[in-house]
């Protein structure tokens, strides 16, 4: 069990990337033009809340005093307030948490049990129909603007089948998943051709690898062959696009989150910015932010899960 | 002999391209006996890597196919079979083992797991049964610790014991025949010996029958009964190893006898010693050299010393061998003296001067040193022309005018033996042996005192290797250079090196002239390293057998 | 395998293949360009000019692609969107690519403290979700094209610097580059000529797919009404304008989607073409 022991000290490599996300965090809010306590506080702001931020963000001192008094607010766990909803920034996304979560949780594994049968079709009958098939759909696939995707789903199963809900989340288990079809499905299309071209190269190489000449050599058919061996040597490249990928994957879901109007982090982000909630804006890309780091750090564990050589 | 228990006839390839067929294997025929170990020689693109795999038709491209002949497995033909009952032949009948256990080997998967495999596939048995029986094999090949064992990673060990496991996989399912392709080219010579006869044993254990695919005549000289010699698709020659050696019928088999580098015996009259200046200022000059590589990340510090307290002297026009096996140091030694690895402490002089006084003296060692690396490919980029190449060197060191260039390119080319066609050539339309000519031609283009040549010939064919080494003795004898030659084959250095250098584990365990050192070596690791070269006289054992088939130097890596 | 077993020339189907894909590509993006070029000749229709009797009306002889609520010729949007679109893929492209190049090249290349801090830069930028620091960046500068210039060329290059610097690492190792250095030659000489050569294969491959993504969140950012603005006709933009009138006229949306799905193919045919030309694995 040691190779896990990275589990405990690997946090402790974070805190550089920690401390350059909340430096460009708090660099990206002072770089609006204007007074300060009236970008974060709106137009409409009085006196005394102006007088209230200048000292409690230290908006009269130099830039770098700012930064810590801007790093004491983040360790009370105060990010501020929202100017549109009126309350505790933090407190704002810890309710809209849920939604994008479960949307991105939805969408892995949607993409994975789509990609994963496709790119061992494709792969096993390299160069023949099937293959070239799912290579152009799989082009095709990858320029399929999520937005729009996400109206044509919405046309396909909402209107003419009258299936599932247009847009919104519901207030039930069951609810919320019937609203999560869609966006799930919008984001996996797209994910799924990333991460079933990748898989399909994998497997191709795989299956000319001279370990599986040796378990050919031993007398093992080609089911045995590609299920035991090259399928677990491909995943390791394809985890670790996955993890690539998240960053592409938690954005994407600002898109979809607005075509479906589902009250996650990304809609929250795009209203804040229309609204100039600035404080909002700044809470929001710093949570994403770490959530980045922290499923990066899981498909780290996958990794070594999947790959015995790995050592972190 | 007894009825065989393959016979192969007129066993024919062909590849399937835009400009019709090709013909890979060439009516190949010949026959194995049960309990007999045949040799099967020829350089690459010979095609008996080819043949090994045609035997149990697993062609590695679709666009082969076996054209006619026939494979008959006791009786049985192979040619026709249904694939179904192909299954049942690999591993059940016909086991192979390949060149390279670290590729070959499922590296996410158990050791044991890959040996249970094929148990539990051919022989039906449960997970336990199967699990018990694998322990036992691992046992066999030499694991010290097999029950343990069973569950690591073939990461965990060493290139040897890979080697082992994958022997044991292709046991696993008892088979009749073994087909071992190169089985040790990627070994050390002491674990080639291991290897070797670690396969003997089984044979004679098992009564299997072998054909040992190598490149290496000496350990067909050593473990066959009888030699193959393939040449361009073709069997050009077969028979009993003896006579095979002592009267080839082929113009290919005795160029390729003649190619091989043997060691000399003891009492060959020791060459004729270059006239030594006393005093002379070394063109090397080496003191304690220690060169340290740190290790692991921030939390997991260390530090190996890949060279570890080395002092040594070269003189002007001396050519000096230095051997030693994979990790011996050898090659992070040369790359220090060439300035190109950072020194952890003690000091190099170049013609006296300290490299490690400033930018200047790096200078000046860039314009009086070459190397002659490895991989011919790999050396040269791929971007560039033969010509450009070396043009470049001309213009950047500006020894000569820049009207002369092209004509020195030229002059360069027939120094080293190649046309000057090859100025407008790019090294991937080149074989290795004309790229590592290439290779050295741009080390002459600085006009060097001094080049250090790197396993130089460790990637070629033997025939090649030993024009390029014939080539390395002229240009050594014409242009009065000195040459550092680095490399693990210990016959080819005693032809070359009037010194040799023994190193192991980063320092230098003997020192001395090539004929004192090879005929009464000092240090047991030199006397076992000459023990365990495979003769080409079949009669010149290989080590005396109590020693051998224990895995202690090769023990689990980590 | 002791030998390298029968590795012929790519046949003839195959070649075709590769080239086929290569030249469908630079065809179909060759007709967007001449579409871009000649759209004032092409399209039918003035894509801003509105028309009150021609409101939402279907696909026809008159509208192949339909009008939408203004009653503007869906198929003279589409036609003038190429404009604005192939530009954000373009532009959006050329300076993540030359940022990129340059400092993955000096970072992968010296190694050391300058590598390592460049690389923490890069973990940082890499933290954020693209599509979510694009947008906060947006937020300070206004909405706007330029503003999506400015924030792709801060954010995009990472990507291809951490696809340089790689190829350094493993390309400074090899044997021509050692044999360079012991031959005498500059840094700049090992840098630019010897080594930035072999590694830049993958990285126009890479800008390729590249497009294809830039073009996305450039569409998207518009879509969501922060990069171009109405009534100027780009594809996002048009899309984000039929939403509200999807169930009942779906011309309005589809054929933009079309167009977008269509110049990302053609980059990505090319980038797939180029791949295989190289003979680089992405």
């Amino acid at each position: 069990m040691h190779r896990y022991k990275f589990v405990l000290y690997r946090p402790l490599q974070f805190l550089p990337v920690l401390f350059g996300i909340s430096v460009i965090t708090f660099i990206l809010v002072r770089l609006i033009p204007g007074d300060p306590a009236r970008v974060l506080l709106g137009t409409r702001a009085t006196p005394e809340a102006i007088a209230r931020i200048r000292a409690q963000y230290g908006l009269d001192e130099p830039m770098l005093a700012q930064y810590f008094y801007f790093l004491r607010n983040l360790a009370d766990g105060e990010m501020g307030r929202s100017i549109l909803y009126k309350i505790d920034v933090l407190k704002l996304i810890a309710t809209r948490i849920e939604p994008t979560l479960t949307l991105v949780l939805c969408s892995v594994v949607l993409s994975v049990l789509i990609a994963v049968p496709v790119a061992a079709i494709a792969a096993r009958n390299q160069g023949r129909l099937a293959d070239q098939v799912i290579r152009i759909v799989s082009t095709f696939g990858i320029g399929f603007p999520p937005f729009w995707l996400g109206l044509m789903l919405i046309i396909l199963f909402s209107v003419e089948l009258a299936i599932l809900p247009v847009s919104g989340y519901g207030n039930t288990l069951s609810g919320k998943l019937a609203h999560l079809v869609l966006p799930s499905l919008t984001v996996s299309l797209s994910l799924s051709t990333v991460l079933a071209r990748s898989l399909r190269a994998a497997m191709v190489e795989g299956l000319k690898s001279d370990v599986a000449t040796a378990a050919r050599a031993r007398g093992m058919p080609e089911s045995i062959v590609f299920w035991r061996h090259v399928l677990p040597n491909s995943l390791v490249p394809t985890v670790n696009l996955l993890a690539v990928n998240i960053g592409w994957l938690l954005g994407g879901t600002v898109v979809v989150e607005t075509v479906f109007a589902l009250p996650g982090m990304g809609q929250l982000l795009v209203r804040a910015i229309f609204s100039r909630d600035y404080m909002v804006v700044q809470g929001v890309a710093m949570v994403f932010a770490c959530a980045t780091v922290l499923i990066n750090f899981l498909a780290d564990i996958v990794t070594v899960a999947l790959d015995p050589r790995v050592k972190l | 002999m007894i009825a065989a228990l393959l016979k192969v006839t007129d066993l024919t390839v062909v590849h399937d391209g835009d400009g019709g067929e090709r013909t890979l294997l060439d009516a190949v025929s010949f026959d194995l006996a049960a309990g007999e170990v045949l040799g099967l020689v020829g350089e690459s693109g010979s095609g008996k890597s080819l043949l090994c795999r045609s035997l149990v038709r697993l062609l590695p491209s679709s666009r082969l196919r076996i054209s006619g002949g026939s494979i008959t497995l006791s009786g049985r033909e192979l040619t026709t079979a249904p694939e179904a009952e192909m299954l049942a032949v690999r591993g059940g009948e016909i086991g192979m083992i390949f060149q390279n256990p670290s590729s070959h080997l499922d590296p996410v998967m158990r050791i044991g797991d890959q040996i249970t495999e094929g148990i539990r596939f051919h022989q039906r048995l449960d997970a336990k049964a199967a699990r018990a029986a694998a322990v036992d094999i691992l046992a066999q090949v030499g694991f010290p610790d097999p029950a343990r064992q069973y569950d690591s990673y073939p990461h965990e060990f060493s290139g040897g014991m890979r080697q082992r496991a994958m022997i044991g996989a292709a046991l696993s399912s008892n088979p009749r025949i073994l087909i071992a392709d190169e089985p040790t080219t990627a070994l050390d010579v002491t674990i080639q010996a291991q290897i070797l006869r670690l396969l003997m044993d089984i044979r004679a254990r098992r009564g299997l029958s072998v054909i040992l695919v190598t490149h290496d005549l000496g350990i067909v000289a050593q473990v066959c009964d009888r030699i193959a010699v393939m040449w361009q698709g073709r069997l050009v020659e077969i028979g009993e190893k003896r006579g095979l050696l002592a009267a080839p019928a082929h113009a290919y088999t005795r160029s390729l006898i003649a190619s091989h580098p043997s060691l000399p015996e003891e009492d060959m009259p020791a060459k004729a010693e270059k006239l030594r200046t006393p005093g002379a200022v070394p063109v090397v000059d080496i003191e304690k050299l220690h060169v340290r590589f740190a290790t692991g990340g921030l939390f997991r510090r260390g530090a190996v010393d890949a060279v570890n307290g080395v002092t040594l002297r070269v003189m002007p026009g001396e050519t000096v061998g230095i051997v030693g096996e994979s990790g011996s140091g050898k090659s992070t030694l040369a790359r220090a003296v060439l300035g190109l690895t950072p020194v952890s402490s003690g000091t190099i002089r170049f013609d006296g001067t300290d490299i490690a006084s400033g930018r200047a003296v790096l200078g000046m060692l860039r314009r009086q040193t070459a190397m002659v690396f490895q991989d011919p490919y790999n050396a040269l980029n791929p971007h560039l022309t033969v010509g450009k190449m070396l043009a470049e060197v001309l213009r950047v060191q500006g020894k000569i005018e820049t009207a002369q260039i092209p004509a020195r390119c030229g002059e360069l080319l027939d120094l080293v033996g190649l046309g000057r066609a090859f100025l407008d050539r790019k090294p991937r339309s080149m074989s290795g042996g004309q790229c590592q000519r290439a290779g050295i031609a741009r080390a002459l283009a600085v006009d060097p005192k001094l080049i250090i040549a790197d396993e130089c010939v460790a990637a070629l064919d033997v025939t090649i290797q030993a024009q390029i080494v014939e080539l390395f003795r002229e240009l050594v004898e014409r242009m009065s250079l000195t040459l550092i030659f680095i490399a693990h084959d210990l016959a080819i250095v005693r032809n070359l090196c009037q010194r040799v250098v023994v190193m192991h584990r980063g320092v230098i365990v003997e020192e001395g002239r090539s004929e004192e050192v090879f005929s009464r070596p000092k240090h047991a690791y030199t006397a076992a390293l000459i023990a365990a070269v495979p003769h080409i006289d079949p009669d010149k054992p290989l080590l005396a057998p109590s020693k051998m088939a224990t895995p202690q130097a090769d023990g689990v890596a980590n | 395998m002791s030998e390298p077993l029968a590795a012929p020339a790519l046949g003839r189907k195959g070649r075709f293949r590769r080239r086929g894909t290569l030249a469908a590509g630079v065809f179909l993006l060759g007709a967007f360009v001449v579409l871009a070029l000649g759209a004032l000749l092409i399209a039918p229709y003035d894509p801003i000019a509105q028309d009150a009797t021609a409101r939402l009306q279907g696909p026809s002889w008159l509208h192949p692609f339909g009008t939408d609520n203004f009653g503007r010729d869906i198929l003279s949007r589409v036609i003038w969107g190429t404009r604005i679109d192939l530009k954000i893929a373009v532009i959006g492209v050329i300076f993540p690519f030359l940022i990129g190049t340059t400092l993955g090249t000096v970072a992968g290349f010296f190694g050391g403290i300058v590598d390592a801090i460049f690389m923490r830069l890069v973990d940082v930028i890499l933290a954020f979700p693209f599509l979510v620091l694009m947008l906060s960046i947006i937020a300070i500068l206004g909405p706007g094209l330029a503003s999506f210039y400015i924030a792709i060329a801060l954010v995009g290059w990472v990507s291809y610097a951490r696809l340089i610097r790689a190829q350094m690492l493993v390309l400074k190792n090899h044997d021509y580059a050692v044999a360079a250095v012991s031959l005498g030659f500059s840094r700049m000489r090992i840098m630019f000529r010897h080594l930035l050569p072999n590694a830049a294969a993958g990285s126009v491959v890479f800008a390729m797919s590249d497009a294809v993504l830039v073009l996305l969140n450039g569409a998207a950012i518009s879509y969501l009404g922060l990069g171009v603005q109405p009534p100027v006709a780009e594809w996002g933009v048009m899309v984000a304008e039929g939403q509200a009138f999807v169930t009942t006229a779906w011309w309005i949306t589809l054929f933009p989607g079309l167009a977008i799905v269509t110049l990302a193919f053609a980059f990505s045919m090319i980038g797939d073409g180029l791949a295989d030309l190289f003979g680089v694995h992405e």
